[in-house]
């Protein structure tokens, strides 16, 4: 009985990739590596205005928001879709400023958070 | 040994990866691919059979809003309200009404001064996915990560009528003669 | 929990065998099997064949039948083929027999549908591009599924369509008489629910005709419905007229505050404007009625309007400004003054978020001076029990109610779809309705008591000979107005009610859990103020002159310059330029009732949410964000940011009034009682009369509607037909 209630809630499903939590934190991890290392070449390449460390810290922050998933079939789908931006990039597939939109944080920045400038900005919240 | 046949099975699959620019080659001559290749992993073939049986455990509930490329904002302030849509007062029909309906906070609309149509900056606001029931409306909430209230649905109550009580005598029901 | 469950059966067993045992003796007929398009349902006997149909989910098209109506059975569009059966049969006339094989998708059904729709197409022109009901009518939807794909009708250079005058029956309702159908929806409608004999038809065949035979308005307060009810274009709102089409509008579900019904109803808008509002059905509240002002006031949402905020300049005008400038034109004079001269007043119209978030900021100043502009007496358990300001009943209960005494309302204009149920139940139930206030119309015939306060005294010590019918009755309800109970003597009147109430259930036969007392609140915003801790009636102002006051939406005039001290700084916020802002220092505009998500609790105690239909116009915003603002500046902010944040705030003050769609049930009614008799106040002599007497007082009864150009020419109108001879 106790163990079906712990059972409640689990599926069994199919996987995409990954069939346990080292193998699909290996490939996120190699994609990070493969960005990592990729960096200095993307900001030349298209003429970013940031530094590569700039670009680094902001790499870094594109992973850590994403540090507390835990389904597998999540990771592998994110880890897949950082792939193909990744060769999307690298083959000159994308624009400048499509590739600006992963480093572009200034938009989120702008916004004013507390609720007295939110009132006086407009009837949004 | 499953794991190491997917794995393997897996970094066939991602082969692709391959990058050919030269920035990229130059990445691979040091030996930095993406998926790590080892010798064991390199020559076990997986069959489809095997393929097929894999299983892993996941929780039942799945929160899809970091694949789904909804901006963050677009997720974490915005409400669902589930409800089975109204009747159009103005018509008999109730066909519309047999459905379950998600509608997220309403949010600022205007009048383009260019050719008189409405905008709005809202992507959801035009967001029409219909369902059979609450609950699986519910679930497609809860993947997508918005929080969301089932509203009641409003069901008219059944009353037999008869066409005899328009001549009742004894009744109010009685229709006049105007 | 396993050894649980074999009793469970037990139980279950149980019961069942009771309600058999019941079932026998009273003798509950056993339904009667029927079959649709061969698919067996089971159904009460009685029922006709088109609702048979509707429990096994089949749609029978119609046009004169509706389920909130009588029969007609003149439209003929319903007809389907029954087995054995020579022709085919109004299926929503014919009741249904047993083992009875209707057919409602077969060739002679197909057949007899298209005949019919082709000889109601042969006198309807052909105006659907022009046609107001276009993209939502019953017509246009049924031929294109049911009528026949090409026209027989070649009369067209001879003698014509048929083609009939046009009817004026007042400034809401549009007719266009040529496309009538003559399903009579509108007749059943007005004398059956209306309770008003004004529609009608004359002549015959090709020559009737259905209006009011003479010239005259239609004059209801809920005459806007015939509008939804007409399934042609031959009567459209008149306001509506060719602004919008249903497919380019968007569809808000809402929910009214023009009386303490709570209606619940469709915002349509478009291009952030209110097109139009319509009815949703609600079995509990408003069945599937709305009153004329809810359906008809929404332009009073575009005029008048406050847009900006303002501040007084040194020669006394109220300037245009910014909310910072506002802001701290009001923080400057709040902080200048102590707590306990700082007071408000709660206007009708207000939410319950507003409502909470005004608590809260008054009392973190130090003030307990919060008031409404409604007043409910305090003497004996006043607000401090629920049972005494809610409809304990609830508008539904009125269906089983047997006997119903008012007292000093007018339930016909203060809450107009109560009326409608009451008359439904004096019709079907055959409800006893008695009276004691000043003669009015209500529709239905009442027993009048008389008017003076001398009558309520002497139902209440038992003397009155009605006390006897109500003694007899098994569900009493006794209402008493809130316009009753504005007067000096309201903690009398109450509690003279409530002693009424409680010795009738003691001297009845009714059950329980009946709840007899009933109080009929006239506006949306009063039970959530009353539930939320409001004082109610602003004596507490006029004995503790403020230095700063505050008026959240008070438009009523309860308190004048007159009553406050000359240096007093008036604050008004609220969504009109009405009476409060006329008397204000600063102004800050708010949002209506179609532009927040607000908490309202209606007169049953109910809460509901309205939900925003379009953005605040101008620099308006939303009436909890200002208060949350202006405690933010004044130095000590609220600790809510979210709409949430605020209903979790609402819920710990009193749970019931996040509960939306359910009504929280008031109980005490015993204790109130007692403390009641504790009053000391005397009956007054003058006569006991309620506010709203005639339909032309009716229109124009808060801030929106007083803005509204439709009810300006509704009580013209009214006022003329007044004086006309007919």
């Amino acid at each position: 009985m106790a163990s079906k209630v712990v059972l409640r809630g689990i599926q069994e499903v199919k996987p995409i990739l990954s069939v346990n939590k080292t193998e699909s934190r290996r490939r996120a991890l190699n994609l990070y590596r493969a960005w990592y290392r990729q960096l200095p070449y993307i900001v030349t390449n298209f003429h970013i205005p940031l530094t590569t460390t700039q670009c680094k810290s902001r790499l870094r922050s594109q992973f850590n928001k994403n540090k507390d998933l835990k389904d597998l079939r999540v990771i592998d789908m994110l880890v897949i879709k950082g792939q193909m931006e990744l060769m999307e990039t690298v083959n000159n597939w994308k624009q400048r400023n499509h590739v600006m939109q992963l480093f572009d944080d200034f938009s989120a920045a702008s916004k004013s958070k507390d609720f007295l400038s939110k009132f006086y900005e407009g009837h949004e919240q | 040994m499953a794991s190491l046949a997917v794995r393997s099975w897996c970094a066939k699959r991602l082969l692709p990866m391959v990058i050919p620019s030269r920035s990229c080659s130059e990445i691979r001559s040091e030996g930095l691919s993406p998926i790590e290749w080892t010798e064991d992993t390199k020559n076990i073939v997986i069959t489809p059979a095997e393929e097929a049986e894999l299983r892993i455990l996941v929780k039942e509930t799945t929160d899809l809003s970091s694949l789904s490329g909804v901006p963050e904002e677009h997720i974490k302030t915005r409400h669902v309200r589930i409800f089975s849509p109204a009747r159009n007062a103005m018509q008999s029909g109730s066909f519309n009404t047999n459905r379950w309906s998600i509608e997220f906070d309403n949010r600022e609309r205007w009048e383009n001064p260019c050719m008189g149509w409405v905008s709005t900056a809202d992507p959801l606001s035009n967001l029409n996915v219909d369902f059979i029931n609450a609950e699986d409306a519910a679930t497609f909430c809860e993947k997508n990560g918005w929080s969301y209230y089932i509203e009641k649905k409003q069901v008219a109550t059944f009353k037999p009528k008869s066409y005899g009580a328009n001549f009742s005598w004894n009744k109010r029901t009685r229709l006049t003669t105007k | 929990m396993l050894r649980l469950w074999p009793i469970g059966r037990i139980l279950g067993a149980r019961t069942a065998a009771i309600t058999a045992a019941r079932g026998s003796s009273t003798g509950v007929t056993e339904k009667v099997e029927v079959f649709v398009d061969d698919k067996p349902v089971y159904v009460e006997p009685g029922t006709t064949v088109l609702q048979a149909c509707a429990e096994a989910g089949v749609e029978i098209p119609r046009f004169c039948y509706h389920d909130r109506l009588s029969i007609a059975g003149n439209c003929r569009m319903c007809l389907v083929e029954v087995e054995k059966s020579p022709k085919p049969i109004a299926s929503c006339a014919m009741p249904v027999m047993k083992g009875m094989r209707v057919k409602t998708d077969s060739p002679v059904t197909r057949k007899a549908r298209e005949g019919v729709m082709e000889f109601l197409l042969m006198n309807h022109p052909l105006d659907c591009p022009i046609c107001d009901q276009g993209g939502e009518c019953d017509l246009q939807d049924q031929s294109m599924n049911f009528g026949s794909d090409r026209s027989r009708f070649t009369d067209i250079n001879f003698t014509g369509k048929r083609a009939v005058e046009d009817k004026n029956v007042g400034p809401l309702i549009k007719t266009i008489m040529t496309r009538c159908i003559h399903c009579t929806r509108c007749i059943r409608f007005a004398s059956e629910v209306a309770g008003v004999e004004d529609l009608g038809t004359t002549g015959r065949g090709g020559d009737m005709q259905v209006g009011t035979y003479v010239e005259k308005m239609f004059q209801s307060e809920l005459s806007g419905n015939v509008i939804d009810l007409c399934p042609v274009g031959a009567l459209t709102s008149k306001p509506y007229a060719f602004t919008a089409r249903p497919w380019e509008t968007r569809k808000v579900e809402s929910v009214d505050v023009m009386d303490a019904l709570g209606s619940n109803i469709v915002i349509s808008t478009r291009t952030n404007e209110v097109m139009r509002i319509l009815p949703r059905m609600n079995e509990e509240i408003n069945e599937e009625w709305i009153s004329d002002t809810t359906r008809f006031a929404y332009d009073g949402l575009k005029r008048q309007r406050l847009t900006s905020p303002f501040v007084k300049d040194e020669s006394g005008n109220l300037v245009a400004t910014s909310w910072e400038d506002a802001f701290i034109a009001t923080a400057e004079k709040l902080s200048a003054v102590k707590g306990e001269d700082v007071a408000g007043i709660a206007g009708g119209l207000m939410d319950a978020e507003a409502l909470v978030a005004f608590k809260d900021f008054l009392n973190k100043m130090g003030s307990e001076g919060l008031c409404t502009e409604e007043i409910f007496p305090g003497d004996g358990a006043g607000t401090d029990l629920r049972s005494n300001y809610l409809l304990n009943t609830k508008i539904a209960g009125v269906e089983e109610a047997d006997i119903v005494l008012l007292v000093g309302t007018n339930p016909r204009f203060e809450a107009p779809l109560l009326n409608a149920r009451m008359r439904k139940s004096w019709i079907h139930n055959d409800l006893k309705v008695a009276m004691v206030g000043s003669q009015v119309d209500l529709t239905y015939d009442y027993e009048h008591l008389g008017d003076s306060t001398q009558v309520l005294q002497e139902i209440a010590n038992g003397s009155h000979p009605f006390c006897k019918e109500l003694n007899k009755a098994k569900r009493p309800m006794v209402v008493v107005g809130s316009s009753a109970l504005q007067r000096s003597d309201s903690g009398a009147i109450h509690a003279a009610v409530s002693l009424i109430s409680q010795s009738v259930r003691a001297n009845s036969s009714c059950d329980d859990n009946w709840k007899v007392l009933n109080v009929l609140q006239r506006v949306a915003g009063q039970v959530a103020a009353l539930d939320l801790g409001f004082k109610a009636g602003v004596d507490h102002i006029r004995q503790n002159p403020p230095k700063v006051l505050y008026l959240l939406g008070a438009d009523e005039g309860a308190i004048t310059q007159e009553d406050l001290p000359k240096d007093c700084f008036v604050i008004y916020q609220g969504h009109h330029g009405d009476i409060g802002a006329a008397m204000a220092d600063v102004v800050f505009p708010g949002a209506a009732y179609t532009e927040k998500d607000g908490t309202y609790v209606n007169t049953e105690g109910r809460a509901q949410q309205t939900r925003m239909a379009v953005t605040p116009p101008g620099l308006a915003r939303n009436d909890w964000k200002i208060i949350r603002a202006l405690s933010e500046i004044v130095g000590s902010p609220l600790p809510y940011d979210k709409l949430e944040d605020v209903q979790g705030r609402l819920c710990e003050v009193s749970p019931n009034l996040i509960k939306y769609g359910d009504a929280e049930e008031a109980n005490y009614f015993k204790q109130a009682q007692e403390l009641a008799q504790l009053t000391k106040g005397q009956l007054d002599n003058a006569p006991l009369q309620p506010d709203i007497s005639i339909l032309s007082d009716f229109y124009m009864t808060n801030s929106i509607s007083r803005a509204s150009p439709t009810m300006a020419k509704c009580v013209t109108a009214t006022k003329e037909a007044a004086a006309s001879k007919y």
